[in-house]
């Protein structure tokens, strides 16, 4: 296997950090600005498939437990969040404009944009943000290592 | 049978080319109701200032749960068959 | 004005995907889908767009990047002329 060079690995220790504060900013503000789980959790694991092509001849074990076990959590955390609201509807929103957790009210119009509104969708977002990014930097693990059979 | 080829291609062309002058004018739909209540009545009702959010996460949140259960089953499906490469084909 | 910008755009998205069509060589071809998927969230961003242009720059440009490199990795560079 050819090894990276020095540019290469440079850069990805100054870029760690930046892209971190970027995928995490858009998912947190994804009620406020454009972005969302989705979007944010494809940029945390585009962060991982630069560190996995990199990195990848420093491993000694190959870490996707971690991420299968994250998935799992992320998926039933937006499950069980669906089923909160289920005293009116699936999918219902029982947090907003209660003043309480994410529960500042709004009204229609040109608002500054507050992080404490939205009721559960900004709870959503974290759990998506999880999924998406555990699900995609697990496919791009497992499609990067060596196999088996090619060690001999 | 190369005429042929670029004879269909041409008439491919055409075909598109007046298909998209036939087209109603760009951004403007033809219904606009779905549309005008979620723009006047999705700020106070989810109270998230990202339309866009509110329809995704909050009006249509079923979309979203097949979307991450269609990720979720493709991530499942790779670890499943790519499992032999960290156990080298043996199983546990 | 922005249409001659939609224009120029558009014009780029089509070059770069003929020329990656046309290579040769695999990795050009790579690198040259990342810059025609650049070139497409930027014509969403014109739109009003801006979270499918956010999604297709994270996703196109730089996760299915990666997942063609590694598959170049571990198959060969050069196109096979007899297949």
């Amino acid at each position: 296997m050819n090894d990276v060079s020095l540019i290469v690995k440079v850069v990805a220790y100054i870029l760690i950090v930046p892209v971190f504060i970027f995928g995490s900013y858009v998912i947190l503000h994804g009620h406020l600005s454009p972005g969302g789980g989705f979007a944010g959790g494809a940029i945390l694991a585009t962060l991982v498939a630069m560190l996995v092509i990199t990195f990848r001849d420093d491993f000694k074990e190959n870490p996707h437990e971690i991420f299968s076990i994250l998935e799992c959590i992320g998926m039933i955390f937006f499950i069980l969040l669906a089923f909160f609201g289920l005293s009116s509807s699936f999918f219902h929103n029982f947090l907003v404009n209660l003043n309480g957790l994410f529960g500042k009210p709004v009204h229609f119009g040109v608002n500054p944009g507050y992080l404490n509104t939205a009721g559960v969708i900004p709870l959503m977002n974290m759990a998506v943000g999880i999924e998406v990014f555990s699900a995609l930097s697990l496919i791009v693990l497992m499609l990067s290592m060596r196999y088996g059979g090619e060690r001999k | 049978m190369k005429m042929a080829r670029v004879v269909t291609l041409a008439l491919f062309f055409v075909f598109l080319l007046i298909t998209s002058l036939a087209m109603r004018p760009f951004g403007k739909p033809s219904n606009t109701g779905m549309d005008d209540y979620f723009i006047q009545n999705g700020q106070a009702q989810t109270g998230s200032n990202n339309i866009v959010t509110s329809v995704v996460f909050d009006y249509r949140g079923m979309d979203t749960l097949g979307e991450a259960t269609v990720l979720f089953a493709a991530a499942s499906g790779v670890l499943l068959i790519f499992q032999r490469a960290v156990t080298g084909g043996k199983h546990e | 004005m922005f249409e001659i910008i939609e224009m120029i755009i558009l014009l780029g998205v089509i070059c770069t995907s003929v020329a990656a069509m046309l290579s040769k060589d695999l990795l050009v071809s790579v690198v040259l889908l990342a810059a025609m998927s650049l070139l497409l969230s930027l014509e969403f961003y014109i739109l009003h767009a801006p979270d499918v242009a956010i999604a297709e720059a994270a996703i196109g440009a730089g996760l299915s990047t990666a997942i063609y490199i590694m598959a170049i990795n571990k198959t060969d560079r050069w196109e096979n002329e007899n297949g």
